[in-house]
């Protein structure tokens, strides 16, 4: 076996394993603002590992440059979706996004 | 069938577990569930193009990116007026 051969079969395992745990929360938690935890990890941490494992085979030909472009999209529209997400839902659940009365504590 | 293919399989199978949020939970918690769903699936497409060796595929799951995100955006947009 060779090392890319390993090093793809380690960033597949995590990257796929990543999503596992994210896939877990999502359904486990019932809170939305816990959910969007777990969603947001999904943004991250595996796509980044995936895209790695493609990366190792295809370097700088078209299809690794394009999947350079992929990971760059998920990893930065990713967490703005989410927090687009996280506002609506503050929105929905307190009727306000800014802090309320009782998170801003006494004084 | 090689790594890439057995992982997108596997993501692929992951994805009932977001999804059975998305069909039962509130709509708030469904769209976030989506947009993981959305992430998941961009993945499976890439380690489908990467699996197959076809550099024409890599052009599927950018394109997938990008709707995931405007899609996301505007189930966002719509359910925020909900309360």
């Amino acid at each position: 076996m060779k090392t890319t051969d390993l090093l793809v079969d380690i960033f597949l395992v995590l990257g796929v394993a990543c999503q596992l745990v994210c896939c877990l929360g999502v359904l486990v938690f019932g809170n939305v603002f816990d959910r969007l935890h777990f969603a947001g990890a999904g943004t991250t941490l595996g796509p980044l590992l995936i895209g790695a494992a493609v990366l190792v085979r295809q370097t700088t030909s078209a299809a690794g440059i394009t999947t350079i472009v992929i990971m760059v999209l998920i990893l930065v529209l990713g967490p703005a979706l989410l927090i687009a997400t996280a506002r609506a839902a503050r929105r929905i659940e307190f009727g306000r996004i800014g802090a309320t009365d009782q998170e801003r504590g006494p004084g | 069938m090689n790594a890439f293919l057995i992982a997108a399989t596997v993501l692929l199978v992951l994805l009932v577990l977001p999804g059975i949020v998305v069909v039962r939970g509130r709509p708030i918690d469904s769209i976030v569930a989506l947009e993981l769903c959305g992430t998941t699936i961009t993945l499976v497409l890439l380690c489908l193009a990467e699996g197959f060796h076809r550099s024409a595929y890599f052009n599927v799951p950018l394109v997938s990116a990008l709707c995931v995100w405007v899609g996301g955006l505007v189930f966002v947009r719509f359910v925020g007026r909900f309360r």
